[in-house]
């Protein structure tokens, strides 16, 4: 029993004597960054594709192009440069000489003609942007520094997308294949890149921890960063009130970009930390399924367009730190037409619009329903605002929570998806075929990105012969034109293009956005004494 | 006893058998895509359809089912479909930091709500009893993500005392993994920075994990304790002249408690389920933050064994009970 006491009490003397001990209160010295963003559910660059893999891609990976800056600029990056034929069929990359993977060995075009083969047969993450237009055996290298691709049908935004392929190490991969996995379960824990950071397998938990190396030798050098950071530790760190807190007592010295705009005053006032805005390219959408009725009416559709508070919404909801979008593809992005205005908030309209579609038939007496991410706040501010309006012309809706998983399960089919649904399209290339191509063509009918099933003929002949040639120029004028045509035909409720808004502790210098990667790009950071 | 160990385990079979079945189906029969998670977000919809034959989701529910319960009885709860990692290695990794939590919250809610509990009982419809029931009707009608807020804003923001989030500081590392509790593994380490780091770590989310279960046994031993000085034994005890401490803290307590262990058992298997917001907030990264992201990702196999787990930690717990039921009071060990 004595014993028993003991050890109870040298316990709660522990606890006290820690408890009292003065905290460390930035955890991290002047070379170690703790990165509080979320990390991908794994680190294989060809498995998983969403905005946390950016974070994967950019620092412990390199890609044959990359684009850098805002507005994102295409820079030659392990090719040090192109060439395509006339046609638009035959891609020839040009490999930079001397440029080593993280165990030494040379990046050769070999591992190139393996990453994109590996990431077709996985048929999973950015794969998609590829697997229409490309075979495995059509990917070839010529000499051990040239790359050839040769397309199955002319693909303009061919280019925009390479960035999304990670080169890996051909040996470090196959050496760790299990059953035919394409190495997949080891390269989810592990690293086989060239980027300029190298992962530490043994830091590694998932979603929960891993330390980022500099890789000194990368080929780029380090004279972008005035003092490159050495280690980098992600932590992320999943709440948000959490996260702030984090940053604000300096347990971590970046959020993620996606910082709550009541949440943005905050960080300001404090001494230690600031708020980086820029604009990404980013766009808020409330979609609307055109199958529908009364979807399927154009007038119903203006109806519910007119009846949204775009600027009660972005200014007073958002304070201001979004800007307005009316079309499909980011304002800030080639290829809209200069006079763009788009719908603007009037109930009177609405009503008209409304009574024009009733007399039309419209279904506009049923009860529509709304579905939104339940872990995502905005998405619940904007329904309810819209519900509350819409009921001032008579139009009943129902708030529906739902997950990302669920929804995008559901817009496989027009039965199954649901009458308006909110989300952001985020930047996966940055090119129109991101935004109105893969949104509005209605081969693309079946993807969550085309889920409001519009349907135009005039649209669909447009955007075909917009990937199809290679002249930026006349792409331009095409993507006007379809886009003048989306917007007066309102398939969907385009509401803005984000500001994104990262926490940074004061210490961290030379952060460098881009929409592609959200400011994750750590080479060009350094850390004030 | 032994015959009563071997009848709860084999009850312990379908209860798990039923669990399974209930939660495959609710997993698969969501409206949540595995193959279109899977395949990523910019994929087409013949991507998505031959990722689900290669996966198998084109197959009937009942061969997925029954394909999955084979793999499961040989010991492989599967591979994550999104991760590709084996379940089993995220979940050895995921339950020993809740189960830490758990059991420390527990712990600190025992050592203090058994003696509240009894001392409330003592001073009767006193000062201290009318204060205890404060606390416990507070303990549990406090809202556990507020309790957590304010514990971070005033330890960790106003007296800067205890960090915010996470397991163990950032530059402190991990202790090598025996057990999986840090706390125990710091110590068979040798390091004493490693143990310092996750103490204070563990200390608010435990605190607030243990508020709710503070207040049930400390309610239940007030109970226990107030029924038990009723009975004649004390009285007698009282009237040979023992001592009054020792008539509490030793007599009265033992025949008191009996409620309340089967509460601190019963409260085992709840707070595993609550940790759920309080490991989201603290950044704990448990079974609970887990489950959570398994099931925003439709990572089926991911819900199936985190349920499979819990459900088998819950009915360990539960025979446990039982056992320690029998030490404490040998009447019912004859009934076993």
């Amino acid at each position: 029993m004595k014993r028993a006491k003991s050890i109870v009490a040298t316990i709660l003397a522990g606890l006290a004597l820690s408890a009292v001990a003065p905290t460390q209160l930035t955890a991290q010295d002047k070379n170690t960054l703790v990165w509080g963003d979320t990390l991908p559910a794994g680190l294989d660059p060809h498995a998983i594709f969403d905005v946390p893999m950016q974070f994967i891609l950019l620092n412990a990976y390199d890609t044959l192009y990359r684009y850098i800056g805002n507005p994102p600029d295409l820079q030659p990056w392990l090719a040090r440069s192109h060439a395509v034929s006339e046609d638009g069929l035959t891609w020839l990359f040009k490999l930079n000489d001397g440029v080593k993977f993280h165990d030494g060995s040379p990046v050769t075009a070999a591992d190139v003609v393996y990453s994109f083969r590996r990431l077709l047969a996985m048929k999973r993450g950015p794969a998609g942007a590829f697997l229409p237009v490309l075979k495995p055996d059509n990917i070839t290298a010529p000499d051990p520094q040239t790359v050839r691709f040769v397309l199955d049908k002319p693909y303009a935004p061919f280019l925009a997308a390479i960035p999304l392929v990670a080169i890996v190490n051909q040996k470090q991969v196959e050496a760790n294949i299990k059953d035919g996995d394409f190495g997949a379960a080891w390269l989810s824990g592990n690293d086989a890149g060239s980027g300029a950071y190298r992962i530490d397998p043994a830091t590694y938990r998932p979603r929960e921890a891993l330390d980022l190396l500099r890789f000194k030798e990368h080929f780029k050098g380090w004279a972008d960063s005035a003092r490159p950071i050495d280690v980098v530790k992600a932590r992320p760190v999943a709440e948000t009130s959490t996260r702030v807190l984090a940053l604000m007592r300096g347990e971590i010295d970046a959020t993620d970009s996606y910082l709550p705009t009541d949440q943005v005053e905050r960080v300001e006032k404090n001494p230690r930390t600031r708020v980086a805005r820029d604009e990404s390219m980013r766009v808020f959408i409330i979609r609307m399924n055109n199958k529908k009725p009364p979807f399927d009416n154009v007038n119903a559709r203006k109806c519910f367009a007119t009846a949204f508070n775009y600027e009660g919404f972005n200014q007073v909801i958002l304070k201001g730190f979004v800007d307005r979008n009316p079309g499909p593809n980011p304002r800030n992005l080639w290829g809209n037409p200069p006079d763009l205005a788009g719908y603007k908030y009037d109930l009177a309209a609405a009503k008209s619009w409304c009574d024009k579609a009733r007399a039309e038939g419209a279904k506009l007496d049923r009860e529509v329903e709304i579905h939104i991410q339940s872990e995502l706040e905005q998405t619940s501010q904007a329904a309810q605002m819209f519900q509350a309006d819409l009921q001032k012309v008579g139009i009943k809706m129902k708030i529906v929570s739902s997950t990302w998983a669920q929804i995008t399960s559901a817009t496989g089919k027009p039965e199954t998806s649901p009458d308006l649904w909110i989300h952001w399209v985020s930047t996966y290339f940055v090119d129109p075929e991101n935004w109105i191509g893969q949104m509005y063509d209605s081969q693309f009918e079946g993807t969550w990105k085309a889920s409001s099933y519009y349907s135009n003929a005039e649209v669909d002949q447009l955007l075909r012969k917009a990937r199809s040639i290679s002249d930026r120029g006349e792409r331009e004028k095409l993507y006007q034109q379809a886009t003048t045509k989306v917007v007066a035909d309102s398939p969907d409720i385009w509401v803005y293009n984000t500001i994104q808004l990262r926490g940074l502790s004061k210490r961290v210098q030379g952060y460098k956005f881009s929409p592609v990667g959200g400011g994750g790009d750590l080479r060009y950071m350094s850390l004030s004494e | 006893m032994f015959l009563f160990l071997i009848r709860r385990l084999l009850l312990v079979i379908p209860a798990l058998i039923g669990l399974t079945v209930l939660t495959f189906v609710l997993v698969r029969v969501v409206p949540s895509d595995p193959a279109a998670t899977l395949a990523g977000e910019n994929s087409s919809r013949k991507q998505i359809e031959e990722i689900r034959t290669k996966y198998g989701f084109d197959q009937p529910l009942h061969t997925q089912f029954f394909i999955y319960v084979g793999q499961v009885l040989t010991g492989d709860l599967g591979n994550s479909v999104f991760s590709n990692r084996p379940v089993s290695a995220d979940v050895r990794r995921t339950l020993p930091a809740t189960i830490e939590l758990t059991f420390t919250a527990l712990l600190f809610a025992t050592m203090i709500g058994i003696p509240l509990g009894t001392m409330a009982a003592v001073r009767h419809n006193g000062l201290l009893d009318h204060a205890v029931r404060v606390v416990t009707v507070g303990g549990l009608a406090v809202a556990s993500f507020w309790f957590a807020i304010m514990l971070q804003l005033f330890f960790s923001m106003e007296l800067e005392w205890l960090p915010l989030r996470g397991r163990i500081g950032v530059n402190v590392g991990a202790p090598a993994t025996v057990t999986g509790f840090f706390l125990i593994d710091s110590v068979i380490a040798g390091r004493w920075d490693q143990f310092v780091s996750a103490l204070r770590h563990i200390a608010l989310p435990a605190l607030t994990l243990s508020l709710p279960a503070l207040a049930t046994i400390a309610r239940f031993a007030r109970a226990g304790v107030l029924d038990t000085l009723q009975r004649d034994f004390v009285h007698y005890e009282t009237a040979i002249g023992y001592p009054r401490r020792r008539i509490i803290w030793v007599y009265v307590l033992r025949n008191s408690v009996i409620a309340a262990v089967t509460q601190i058992g019963l409260l085992f298997g709840a707070l595993i389920s609550s940790a759920v917001a309080v490991e989201a907030i603290f950044d704990w990264p448990g079974i609970g933050s887990y489950a959570v992201q398994a099931i925003l990702a439709a990572d089926y196999k991911a819900v199936l064994a985190v349920t499979l787990v819990i459900g088998v930690i819950y009915a360990a717990v539960n025979i446990l009970v039982d056992l320690v039921h029998g030490l404490l009071d040998p009447r019912v060990a004859e009934q076993l």
